[in-house]
């Protein structure tokens, strides 16, 4: 690991909602290119996690860099997928408009998008097999479409670091399938992935990079090392089988 | 220009200034908080009225637009503490700031010409005997040109800021994360909002300019999925009611104000219940025709799995699918129109077309699928969105 870069790097980071911390003295080093999956029980702080690496939730204490630099140096290197159900669905706009949203933060204020963005967009809807709805309201888009349009909007912003809040809630088979694929095909590229996941049978399958997160860090590392039966319990408690199996 | 002319020329500036706004508040839901606004600049305009003795110097409408900014960040604090709910809060506040207005009013009625009706439904009507002399020469009412420039701001607001508005209020996790500080936005809209309220109060009241925000953009909400279309709309539908409405009650003799808010609503009224798409009539429209196709699926599956003649008999479908016999009928005729059923001496069998539909449908139902009905979306509601 000591050769390779490390893309994000997360020290003695502490979030509070309210004096209770749901994140406590967090350390975690994430090298450049994996596809790593963050897992933990309901409650564990992993969007927290997300969020305050992103800057979205004001950390009490610690720091977060990106290769590097804080992370409001950094924005144009970083994509996000947020939870879908954390936006209003019924919001009057397209799906190619929400994949042009992804454009914005490299124009900065003000600038507006042109052809160029729209090229963009086009493209990362063709990538995620959405090309044909690209007219439709969001609203008459079914959860797995929603889904597909969300991640062409990361796609669109091109960049070094995906963040990705449970992509796969809620979405069928095959949309998983092909989103777990676009995401393989992202760590090839040599971007660095993290998904904050959920069912732990696809951990080994779909990513070679894992923390466990339970309030505080239990482990981080490769799947093939760290994946395993002590971990696991560590962080669901004993029952964990239950948690696997569901 | 004569005052009739004056006086639609200024409704008109005011219900194009509140529509702006009022499509983001109507977005963000977020509608309430415009009420709360209204109200609680309330001593706002008085302390500034004391001071300057004009209703519309800038230094006024500043320190109103502050009293709606402070509102704001009242409600939000005390929502913070996590003891109340968002509306609650909005509850608390308002009131409150809005009775010290009253009082202060009250205490000062003597000397002060502004009363508590003026405050709630506005003097549109008195509006161009306030004017404007620019070194000697009348220019217009003074109104007009306080909301024309009001609007002026707002609309290079708009322009300025569309991209990060939207973002912002379709997906404030993204918004934050690109750099599109979601609290400056969202204090940056509470500022025009508050503004433009305190500018369009004088004319239209505390109660109607919560109806010129809220009204146009919740019509327009119902008829278009496209937010430049929405408020392109919104402003049409704060203008046409802003005119018709001085109309109104230029026939009835009736407050200019109660008639402009009557039309918002009659016309709010109107499209709910006739938009093609999210309109009351469409959406029943919509269930009644898939609870038909429900029946029509439910019933062909029926077929599909009996081969037994006693199961698929004319004259016993409604007993084996526990249907009214009249239910059973339109459903059956249906089908048979459809070419997917055929009756042969009474006993009804699938069609090739009727086995192909049913195995289509099933298929689509267990994998969702879209691909593979994309051809039947145009003919069967059951299968749209």
């Amino acid at each position: 690991m000591s050769e390779s870069k490390i893309a994000i790097r997360v020290d003695d980071l502490t979030v509070a909602y309210n004096y209770k911390p749901v994140l406590w003295d967090i350390d975690l080093e994430v090298p450049e290119g994996v596809l790593m999956a963050i897992v933990g029980p309901n409650g564990a702080g992993k969007s927290t996690l997300i969020k305050s690496i992103l800057g979205i939730i004001d950390p009490i204490a610690g720091s977060v860099s990106i290769y590097g630099k804080p992370y409001d140096k950094q924005r144009k290197l970083v994509a996000y997928v947020p939870q879908k159900g954390s936006v209003d669905w019924d919001f009057p706009t397209t799906a190619l408009d929400v994949v042009m949203m992804g454009t914005y933060g490299k124009l900065g204020w003000i600038k507006r998008p042109g052809a160029k963005q729209k090229k963009a967009a086009l493209e990362a809807l063709e990538k995620v097999g959405m090309l044909p709805f690209k007219g439709r309201q969001i609203s008459q888009l079914s959860g797995g479409q929603q889904q597909r349009v969300f991640l062409a909007r990361a796609l669109v912003q091109n960049a070094a670091i995906y963040f990705m809040d449970e992509p796969f809630q809620g979405v069928d088979a095959t949309t998983e399938i092909a989103i777990i694929n676009i995401l393989k095909e992202l760590r090839k590229a040599g971007k660095t992935v993290v998904v904050v996941h959920h069912d732990l049978q696809t951990v080994p399958e779909y990513f070679d990079w894992v923390t466990f997160l339970n309030v505080k860090k239990i482990a981080t590392g490769p799947v093939k090392d760290i994946f395993n039966d002590d971990n696991l319990t560590k962080t669901y408690g004993i029952n964990y089988k239950v948690a696997v199996n569901q | 220009m004569d005052a009739q002319v004056e006086i639609q020329l200024i409704a008109a500036v005011v219900a194009i200034a509140c529509a702006i706004p009022g499509v983001f508040l109507v977005l963000r839901k977020m509608a309430l908080i415009s009420d709360a606004i209204s109200h609680s600049i309330l001593p706002g305009i008085v302390i500034g009225f004391f001071i300057t003795e004009d209703l519309n110097s800038p230094l006024l409408i500043l320190l109103a637009a502050l009293m709606g900014v402070i509102t704001v960040v009242l409600v939000e604090a005390i929502q913070k503490t996590g003891l109340v709910k968002e509306d609650t809060a909005i509850g608390l506040v308002f009131p409150a700031l809005f009775s010290i207005g009253v009082i202060l009013i009250a205490k000062n009625a003597n000397d002060v010409h502004l009363d508590v009706d003026a405050v709630l439904l506005g003097e549109l009507a008195f509006a161009p005997f306030d004017r404007l002399i620019v070194s000697g020469t009348d220019i217009g009412p003074k109104s007009l040109w306080v909301m024309g420039a009001i609007l002026l701001i707002t609309i290079g607001m708009l322009f300025a800021f569309f991209k990060e508005l939207k973002v912002s209020t379709f997906d404030a996790g993204l918004s934050a994360a690109m750099g599109f500080s979601p609290v400056v936005l969202h204090y940056g809209l509470m500022t025009v909002s508050s503004v433009t309220v305190v500018g369009a109060f004088e004319a239209v009241g505390a109660v109607l300019v919560v109806a010129l925000m809220i009204a146009p953009a919740a019509t327009a909400y119902l008829l278009t999925s496209d937010l430049k279309k929405m408020l392109v709309l919104s402003v049409i539908f704060g203008v046409f009611s802003a005119i018709a409405g001085y109309w109104v009650a230029h026939f009835l003799d009736a407050s200019i104000a109660g008639s402009m808010t009557t039309v918002l609503g009659l016309v709010f009224l109107i499209v709910y219940l006739f938009a093609p798409n999210k309109g009351l009539i469409a959406v029943m429209y919509r269930q009644k025709q898939q609870r038909t196709e429900v029946s029509l699926l439910t019933f062909l599956l029926h077929l599909n799995n009996h081969e037994e003649k006693s199961e698929r008999h004319v004259k016993h479908l409604n007993e084996h699918i526990n249907w009214q016999k009249v239910r059973a009928k339109t459903v059956l005729d249906l089908a048979e129109r459809n070419n997917l059923v055929r009756i042969d001496k009474n006993i009804v069998s699938l069609t090739t077309k009727g086995k192909e539909f049913t195995d289509l449908a099933l298929e689509y139902i267990i994998t969702n699928k879209d691909e593979k009905i994309e051809h039947m979306k145009d003919d069967f509601f059951l299968f749209r969105g």
